[in-house]
């Protein structure tokens, strides 16, 4: 953490100079940045979104407007610099308030947070170093962290302290908010599946599947958080298979996608993105194709609402989305049927639960094996 | 019910002033309250006539005294008291002999020559005094004196309404420097200051505007002095007497212009009684009429004249009229007084000469903007150089006013926006009698429209102008204030002082 923080520390403190030599030299500064658009996006099968930088924008400091933006980031980053050096992290409401400081308020009139949150991702888009974006939460700012990962993973966060996942409590241990820089000592699992419900993923847990499959559970609370997005690309990184068990719906493709190939909005933050995670369900060959796992419960799906519609009409144009063949043919059928299925449909076949159990391990096994994971 | 058997014993002849005194309301002097205000217009503008006919700045001093003391009584709840007016100018003072008629008797012109005055009667003057002896029953004093003479008088007389002639009661010689002149009237009326207080104010303001080279001063009953001092040493241009012209007449007063000719045939009648009208014009004109051009011109017969009336007024071939008769008060002289109500910015235009029913007039409009001006539209209306102060939702101007799309032109209704408007004119068209608003005369509308537009065009630029102006400075100010915090904020985090000198030396530079 401290030599990150130093590195960190020292692209401030070159960022500040240069703006500081600009002004005193009489010059307006001007900031080149990434700006992320579907223009400056390039979409990869094999690594998600990638940036492109032929003519990146930049801040013009002689504009009234882009002025503030600048006196917001050199105040930014003398908040940044200071956090970091005493060790210290902020939320981004904490950032918010940082602007309500009096003479700050009197010259930047920050109105609300999505401004100082703005600022925050102009940062990312600014400072680089060895080419790619720093993420935020090097500079200190955190979100509040979301997401759980049970499983036989022994590994020691920013509380310093070594921890297995499979003994950090019941949904097993809270995922940090800074990923980058967690350890990780001993890996025994043969996969890791992250469940887009945290209902689901508790069940997996208490049916005890983890240890008798030796795989991770991770809970994505619904759109995983850059956090869990991190973490699963590390376990990806160590060579661990990530499958992905989400509902049949247009938003769980797109948590999937972004699981995948991260986000064009993110697309300069690097290691966001898992290229190798793999989809196993519920897909609608599960309910409509004649030997689907689900075929026989077709009966429980529901509706989709009209938001649920716009969705994936919009998924259409996502390029993630778009131009994977899976994701995309899930989409159109979908579109067509105008149904979708949740992974609570599994308690409409009425089973006793030591069948469930079985059921799960059937489901969970057969679509990995379709995925080329063998489970035991 | 009248019959053709004679008059009854009870009709008697009326002479002109006890026609006006039981008419006076027409003059405007129907209640106390408004018969103040309207003696001390009449009598104010008679002064700046005098003076403008000597061609001398006018100096205007109203003086108005309570008679008696009333600072024991409850103002609001008493009714008319007694006053007495004081009205003094520098203009070429009366001549002894002069006096009594021009002051103590009504007279009607008899030249048929048309020149733009302020008067509306031309006997306003007379009738306020008429009016103050009346309800006090005091006489009326005079002190005049002529340029070049050493001596003035004191006049104080009365007048007699049923015979239409003054009566001098007292008189003196009164010494005085030969460069002096002027004429003070003092006379005693019934009137209500309360009631007339804001109105007489509000008219001495706007005559300030449109008389900007005249000293106004008014001394309340309060004691109070308003005062108005000249902005400008220049008279305006004099109107010259013209003849009428053939389009603005009537029979009656054809059949008097015929009376006094003496004009042997009907074409130099034609060409020496009408304005814009040569030999050739009045015989094509005559023939136009059927009428023969060497006729005698009292040989006409009233059908004769009747049919001749007609054809002055469909001939199509005469010449306009002139506007030489006209003295437009000038955009400069506008622009000058309109600084009374200091405003940022004003704009002025003189639309061409027009004509309206025989007469010519001249529309002069202008836009004043910002400054001390309050929020909201307001009108200045001015005819022949007098403010019009009453019925400003019954007049033309208003009404175009209303119907201009501001927001055409940058500009808002709660703007500080003061719109003026000056018609001069041989023929002022009033709607009423009261002769406080401009009836809606499809040609005047359209010219005060006209007038407006252009000159909101020119303004809106100027608006727009000062708005860049000010966005620029605004956003000079910001760019500076943050590149200040920034170099607080550097200079704190890098300490060393980082300064915006040098930045902001070369600002100007670069946004040009």
């Amino acid at each position: 953490m401290n030599d990150s923080n130093a590195e960190v520390i020292g692209r401030i403190d070159i960022v500040l100079e240069t703006i500081a030599e600009t002004i005193d030299e009489g010059a307006f500064p001007e900031i080149g940045y990434f700006g992320s658009s579907k223009k400056n996006v390039d979409y990869s099968d094999l690594e998600g979104y990638i940036p492109i930088e032929d003519t990146p924008p930049y801040i013009d400091g002689r504009k009234v407007e882009s002025a503030k933006t600048i006196a917001g980031l050199v105040y930014g980053l003398t908040r940044f610099k200071e956090h970091l050096e005493q060790k210290m992290s902020m939320s981004l409401r904490d950032f918010y308030y940082m602007h309500k400081v009096k003479r700050v308020q009197d010259v930047l009139k920050i109105e609300n947070q999505t401004e100082t949150n703005r600022l925050i991702n102009l940062c990312e888009r600014i400072i680089k170093h060895k080419g790619t974006s720093i993420p935020r939460e090097e500079f200190g700012v955190v979100s509040s962290p979301k997401g759980t990962f049970y499983g036989d993973v022994t590994l020691s966060d920013l509380s310093g302290k070594r921890l297995n996942c499979n003994a950090a409590g019941e949904y097993g241990w809270f995922i940090s908010s800074r990923p980058f820089d967690v350890q990780i000592y001993d890996i025994n699992i043969d996969a890791a599946i992250f469940v887009e419900k945290e209902a689901m993923a508790r069940n997996l847990i208490e049916l005890g599947l983890p240890e008798q499959m030796s795989v991770g559970v991770g809970s994505l609370f619904g759109q995983p958080g850059r956090n869990m997005r991190a973490w699963i690309r590390r376990l990806s990184d160590n060579e661990v298979p990530i499958l992905v068990l989400a509902d049949m719906s247009p938003w769980s493709l797109r948590i999937f996608s972004t699981i995948k190939s991260n986000s064009i909005e993110l697309s300069n933050i690097r290691g966001l993105a898992t290229p190798k995670a793999r989809l196993i369900g519920l897909t609608t060959k599960d309910f409509w194709r004649k030997k689907g796992l689900l075929h026989g419960i077709e009966h429980s799906l529901e509706t989709m609402s009209s938001s649920d519609i716009k969705c994936a009409r919009q998924n259409q144009n996502i390029p993630a989305i778009s131009q994977d063949e899976t994701l995309r043919k899930e989409n159109d059928v979908m579109l067509k049927k105008k149904r979708k299925g949740e992974l609570e449909a599994f308690k409409a076949f009425g089973l006793p639960l030591s069948d469930l159990k079985h059921l799960y391990i059937k489901y969970l096994k057969t679509k990995a094996a379709a995925n080329d994971v063998k489970l035991i | 019910m009248l019959t053709p058997k004679g008059y009854s014993p009870d009709i008697t002849e009326l002479s002109v002033s006890a026609w006006f005194y039981r008419n006076r309301t027409i003059a405007g002097f129907d209640n106390p309250a408004r018969s103040l205000y309207v003696s001390i217009r009449e009598l104010v503008e008679n002064s700046l006539d005098a003076c403008e006919d000597e061609r001398v700045l006018p100096e205007v001093s109203v003086r108005i005294r309570r008679e008696g003391d009333s600072r024991d009584q409850d103002l609001i709840q008493s009714g008319p008291e007694i006053f007495e007016l004081i009205v003094k100018d520098n203009g070429k003072g009366i001549k002894r002999n002069d006096i009594p008629i021009l002051i103590g008797k009504m007279l009607t012109g008899t030249k048929f020559t048309l020149r733009q005055s302020r008067g509306t009667f031309g006997l306003g003057g007379s009738l306020a005094l008429l009016y103050g002896q009346v309800t006090t029953q005091e006489p009326i004093e005079v002190v005049t004196g002529r340029r070049n003479e050493s001596y003035g008088h004191r006049v104080v007389m009365r007048l007699d309404i049923e015979t239409n002639q003054p009566h001098i009661i007292e008189e003196e010689r009164i010494a005085k420097s030969p460069d002096e002149s002027g004429t003070m009237v003092s006379f005693q009326l019934q009137g209500d200051w309360i009631r007339s207080k804001r109105r007489i104010i509000e008219y001495f303001s706007q005559t300030a505007i449109i008389v900007p080279h005249a000293s106004l001063l008014l001394e309340t009953p309060t004691g109070d002095v308003l005062k108005f001092d000249r902005l400008i040493d220049n008279l305006p241009i004099a109107p010259k007497e013209m003849k009428p012209h053939p389009r603005g007449i009537d029979v009656e007063m054809l059949k008097k212009m015929i009376g006094v000719t003496r004009a042997k045939d009907l074409k130099s009648f034609m060409k020496r009684s009408f304005q814009r009208i040569g030999i050739s014009t009045a015989k094509e004109f005559l023939k136009y009429s059927q009428l023969e051009s060497d006729r005698v011109p009292s040989s006409l017969h009233q059908n004769e004249l009747v049919s001749m009336m007609n054809a002055l007024a469909s001939y199509k071939r005469f010449l306009p009229p002139s506007p030489k008769s006209l003295s437009p008060a000038g955009t400069s002289v506008l622009m000058a007084g309109v600084q009374r109500l200091s405003p940022d910015f004003a704009v002025f235009r003189q639309r061409a000469p027009n004509v309206y029913e025989g007469h010519p007039f001249i529309i002069e409009t202008g836009i004043a903007y910002g400054g001390g001006l309050g929020a909201g539209v307001k009108i200045f209306r001015f005819a022949n150089r007098i403010p019009l102060l009453y019925d400003e939702r019954s007049d033309v101007s208003y009404r175009v006013v209303r119907d201009l799309n501001l927001k055409h032109y940058g500009l808002r209704q709660d703007d500080p926006i003061a719109f003026v408007v000056h018609i001069c004119s041989t023929k002022i068209p009033y709607k009423t009698v009261g002769k406080e608003y401009l009836g809606d005369v499809d040609i005047v509308r359209r010219e005060i429209e006209l007038g407006f537009k252009e000159c909101l065009r020119e303004l809106s630029e100027k608006v727009r102008k000062r708005d860049r102006v000010h966005k620029q400075r605004m956003r000079e100010t910001r760019l500076e204030n943050y590149y200040q915090f920034m170099s607080e904020s550097l200079s704190a985090v890098l300490e060393r002082e980082i300064s915006i000198k040098k930045l902001f030396s070369s600002v100007g530079d670069d946004d040009e």
